[in-house]
């Protein structure tokens, strides 16, 4: 009832404005005429009488402005009047309009793009019931310093059994399969998981069911499978009787017991097979991977300490494989997001809030330079009684109505970046699909924009001609820049300045450590090199059809023209699984710590050269040498590895390891082999993470490697055709897959980094060049208003060159002193970025000096063309215009 | 500086409103006969002007406590009469026992020093 009045009244002072004024007019006429009659009934005659009323009415329009004041809606009101005042204003100056809204529009599209990744990729949520009691368990070995690990089939039996922290534990097992009778064979995910995966999830199948425990008990490798979202869609085009029907893998039957929902990629993808509990289950090899949902109630820390305990009795009771284990936690928002990329992100961020700064800074400097040549009318405002609020509001109402037309145009930069970023479809930005305009992203616009509006009217608002006006009116619009005014826009360039400096160190550090990057020595070579893999069912690991396979294949690969060498090896470099073993030297020395840990890796003869490493001492495997578990009790001089030139230093310090014998899966296997040659080291787990110690065992029967190079004397991908063509001659059943050339591998890897390098870049160049316009406004302003004195100082026989030095040392002045600030702030800042910086320190000081080389030289050449035009003023009109 | 000091003008405002409110309670008026009555019941303390009169019977009016209406005045001129609503009425019983309470703890706390 009674909101209902104040809307109607609302309503009746917003549209019926008209109406509302003309019974305001007549109130207060028929009151005039009441008073008169009033004053005539006292004696008065008529004139009296009306001037008497008058007098004691007052002010009528005064009344009037009061009475509209006090209406609903009457803020709204002056705030639409004063919007159309500050439209008509920018209309008034469209130079100005026009750049101040491309530069808010630059640093809110960039703000907007940012933010976007940023939302999608840490801030959205899993797509998983509470996602935040998901966490992921790993195996640990801190005294052989592994700290995470996949967890062996046993210990996670184990674990499941014995903890009571979690709702619910499950592991799974990433396998490839051929998926076959359906065209050509095709290679696809295949994962296998315990019952009760995707209950642990909280995912649960949109068509048909979930794998029961039942199923899972009743022997391992049941044949049914529930079918990811998008493999379903893509692979029987959504066909809604699935259910039931057989698909093959590998040769065997499975029947589709169930299809999951849409969701993340990663669980999308993929054929699911379930695995039970066996009583043999392997305690040695690392396989599985494991996660969980901690019960209700019970905190990550809780569940760790429970799982210590469960380490414990592990260790003693299974001495040989679980000596020194433990195991840790991780939550599942690293899923999406790891903590490089997370920090990468906030440095982004970061950078592009400092820009929208320095846009801000800008158009203040803008505005405050437009403000002087309003000040009258604003002191006039004052005169007739404007209060200070009134004039803040009136001054800010023009920046305001700028960031929104730059948010606008801000938003449609951003939507085409985004679009242009997401078609470049770079790998290691999590979610980048994803990232969009959705309503956190144009709020988030939106935020920024009223932000950057404020306090971009912030110092022309305060710097409004209050106290003054008598000055101010006196003076008009000629003697209006006051030294404090020109101290303040100086201000505002050392903070472009500063900030600049901020983005440009940042910029430039991450330029540099990428070079470092590119340019470290990867050990082996990646031009010219095809990589592609070549996967085999079950049935190929036996009876040597497999490696019948790999002979034949690199007996017709050297006939194709162009090929140099080939090879193949059972992990891709840089992007594989790192398969591991503690390996050492047969008699260690006490005390000299714990056998290295190395990845091995399972390779033809050929690989070596096809790869580029170079053999450093003894010789590279040939047909002589065999699969280390052959045969069983084979001589340990029967059984032949390489190793990398840095393990061959660690585990044979001071003498020749070629024809000395090592114990490979020290701990495990114990086996023992004969060292044969040593290669250089490789960068096996990325450009960033160090030579890699590597075992390299021989091919055989039952040791396939499936990952294949081939060198190439030209582009490697005009190669594909004649590979495919000879891969299916040999084997029609056999499918091609993930064919790349290695510098694609690389340049994938270094993805992210190239990423956050280039947008860093292209955030410091446009904060360059608004820290150049900021410059070069407050420059030519001052010289402006400087033109009488430098027309004295000519006629008093100032040289040209003098003026010129003049002016550019008064316009670098600002910039040195934001030069100074900015290398004190990056100083401070650059710690924040220290993770994301490979071989290249903080503090670099080569590029705290190109910084500080480039922002002086852009300052000078900003403040050249106001030098120049002092230089040219013409004493006789200079000194006219005075 | 042109607006009195704010705890003035808040002291007036409350005072008018109350006196408005009690002077429309006996019968609905125009805004020079309001002017006129509250002159009389002050015994002349307050005189209010029309600037401070309108505004204050348009705030009310908006806030619900009044409602006005076109009449004939005593003279036979076209008049804006203002009545109490049942909001009015309410307000006015709230005004008057807080201005009781006031009037009563100043006197007391006056006498006592």
């Amino acid at each position: 009832m009674f909101l209902w009045h104040r809307i109607e009244t609302l309503w009746r002072n917003l549209a019926q404005k008209k109406s509302v004024e003309d019974d305001l007019d007549d109130e207060i006429r028929s009151y005039r005429e009441m008073l008169e009659d009033e004053k005539a009934r006292y004696g008065a005659g008529a004139r009296a009488a009306r001037l008497e009323a008058l007098r004691e009415l007052g002010n009528v329009e005064q009344i009037k402005e009061q009475v509209r004041d006090i209406r609903l809606g009457a803020r709204l009101q002056i705030i639409g009047a004063e919007l159309r005042q500050a439209w008509r204003g920018l209309r008034r100056n469209p130079g100005l309009s026009i750049l101040g809204t491309v530069m808010l529009a630059l640093g809110i599209g960039a703000g907007t793009v940012v933010f976007s990744i940023f939302q999608a990729s840490l801030l959205k949520p899993l797509p998983f019931r509470d996602s935040d009691r998901l966490v992921q368990l790993w195996e640990t070995r801190q005294d052989r310093g592994i700290d995470q690990a996949s967890f062996s089939e046993a210990n996670f039996w184990d674990v499941r059994a014995q903890s009571h922290a979690f709702e619910a534990v499950a592991a799974y097992h990433y396998d490839e399969a051929n998926l076959t009778g359906m065209g050509q064979a095709e290679k696809v995910t295949a994962i296998e998981i315990t019952a009760g995966f995707f209950h642990t999830l909280g995912v649960s199948p949109v068509l048909g069911r979930d794998f029961s425990y039942q199923e899972a008990r009743s022997g391992w490798n049941s044949s049914v499978a529930i079918l990811g979202n998008r493999f379903w869609r893509n692979r029987f085009g959504a066909d809604p009787k699935i259910l039931g029907k057989t698909v093959r893998l590998s040769d065997r039957a499975y029947t589709v017991v169930g299809v999951l929902p849409p969701g993340e990629p990663w669980i999308n993808d993929q054929i699911y097979m379930p695995f039970g509990y066996r009583s043999d289950a392997n305690r040695s090899s690392w396989e599985f991977a494991v996660i969980g949902r901690l019960a209700k109630g019970v905190s990550a820390k809780a569940a760790q300490a429970d799982l210590e305990g469960i380490a414990g009795t592990l260790a003693q009771a299974y001495p040989k494989d679980d000596k020194g284990i433990g195991f840790r936690l991780t939550p599942s928002s690293t899923w999406v997001a790891s903590e490089t990329t997370r920090r990468a992100l906030w440095v982004l961020l970061g950078a592009v809030m400092f820009l929208l700064l320095i846009a801000c800074l800008n158009i203040a400097n803008l505005l405050l330079a437009r403000g002087t040549a309003r000040y009258r009318e604003i002191a006039v405002r004052t005169a007739l009684g404007a209060g200070r609020a009134r004039l803040v509001r009136f001054v800010m109402m023009e920046s305001l109505l700028l960031s929104g037309f730059g948010a606008a145009l801000g938003v449609v930069l951003a939507e085409a970046a985004l679009q242009a970023i997401q078609t470049l479809e770079i790998h290691g930005i999590p979610r980048l699909a994803d990232a969009g305009l959705n309503v956190w992203v144009l709020g988030f616009a939106a935020l920024i924009a009223i932000l950057t509006g404020v306090l971009a009217g912030l110092a022309p608002a305060l710097r409004a001609p209050v106290g003054n006006v008598a000055a101010a009116l006196r003076d008009g619009d000629r003697q209006t820049g006051s030294r404090a005014q020109g101290r303040l826009r100086s201000a505002l360039v050392t903070g472009e300045v500063a900030l600049s400096f901020l983005l440009l160190v940042g910029a430039g550090l991450l330029i540099r450590s990428f070079t470092e990057l590119m340019s470290v020595n990867r050990g082996f070579e990646t031009e010219n090199r095809l990589l592609f893999s070549v996967s085999m069912p079950g049935s190929y690991w036996e009876k040597g059809a497999g490696k019948q396979f790999l002979d034949r294949f690199f007996e017709r690969l050297p006939a194709v023209p162009g090929v140099i060498a080939a090879g193949a090896v059972s992990e891709p470099p840089m992007e594989g699984v790192d398969t591991g073993m503690s390996i050492d030297c047969v008699s260690r020395p006490r005390g000299s710590g714990p056998a290295p840990w190395a990845g091995w890796r399972i390779v033809t003869p050929g690989y070596f050269q096809a790869i580029g490493l170079p053999l450093l001492r003894g010789r590279a495997f040939d047909a002589r040498d065999h699969w280390v578990w052959g045969q069983r009790n084979q001589p340990a001089s029967k059984r032949h590895v390489m190793i990398s030139e840095q393990l061959a230093k660690l585990i044979f310090p001071n003498e020749d390891p070629v024809g000395r014998n090592a114990i490979l899966w020290k701990g495990q296997g114990n086996s023992e082999a004969e060292v044969i040659g040593v290669v250089g080291d490789s960068r096996e787990r990325g450009l960033a993470a160090g030579p890699a110690l590597t075992v390299y065992l021989p091919y055989g029967d039952a040791a396939l490697p499936t990952q294949f190079v081939v060198h190439t004397r030209s582009n490697p991908l005009a190669l594909v055709p004649a590979v495919r063509s000879i891969v299916t001659r040999l084997d029609p059943n056999l499918p091609v897959s993930d064919v790349r050339s290695f510098e694609e591998v690389v340049s994938r890897s270094v993805a992210p980094q190239r990423f956050n390098a280039i947008l860093l870049a292209v955030f410091s160049g446009l904060a360059l060049l608004l820290a150049m316009t900021g410059i070069y406004g407050v420059l030519s302003y001052s010289m402006s208003r400087r033109t009488p004195e430098i027309g004295l100082r000519v006629a008093l026989g100032a040289s040209g060159a003098s003026i010129l030095r003049m002016t550019i040392g008064q316009g670098l002045r600002p910039a040195l002193l934001g030069i100074v600030l900015g290398g004190i702030g990056a100083w401070w800042l650059s710690r924040y970025i220290a993770a994301l910086l490979f071989e290249t320190k903080p503090f670099d000081l080569l590029t705290y000096v190109a910084v500080a080389g480039l922002l002086s030289l852009t300052a000078a050449a900003a403040c050249y063309l106001p030098g120049r035009r002092a230089m040219s003023i013409d004493p006789a009109v200079a000194l006219r215009i005075e | 500086m042109k607006a009195p000091p704010p705890s003035s003008t808040a002291l007036l405002q409350g005072t008018l409103d109350v006196l408005i409110l009690k002077v429309l309670a006996l019968e609905p008026m125009h805004g020079l006969g309001i002017s006129r009555r509250v002159a009389q019941v002050t015994s002349g303390t307050f005189q209010v002007k029309p600037g401070s009169l309108f505004p204050a019977l348009h705030r009310m009016e908006e806030a619900g406590w009044l409602n006005s209406f076109w009449g004939e005045s005593e003279n036979h001129r076209r008049a804006r009469f203002y009545q109490l609503t049942q909001a009015g009425r309410r307000r006015l019983k709230e005004e008057t026992s807080q201005w009781a309470r006031i009037s009563a703890a100043m006197a007391n706390a006056l006498e006592m020093s």
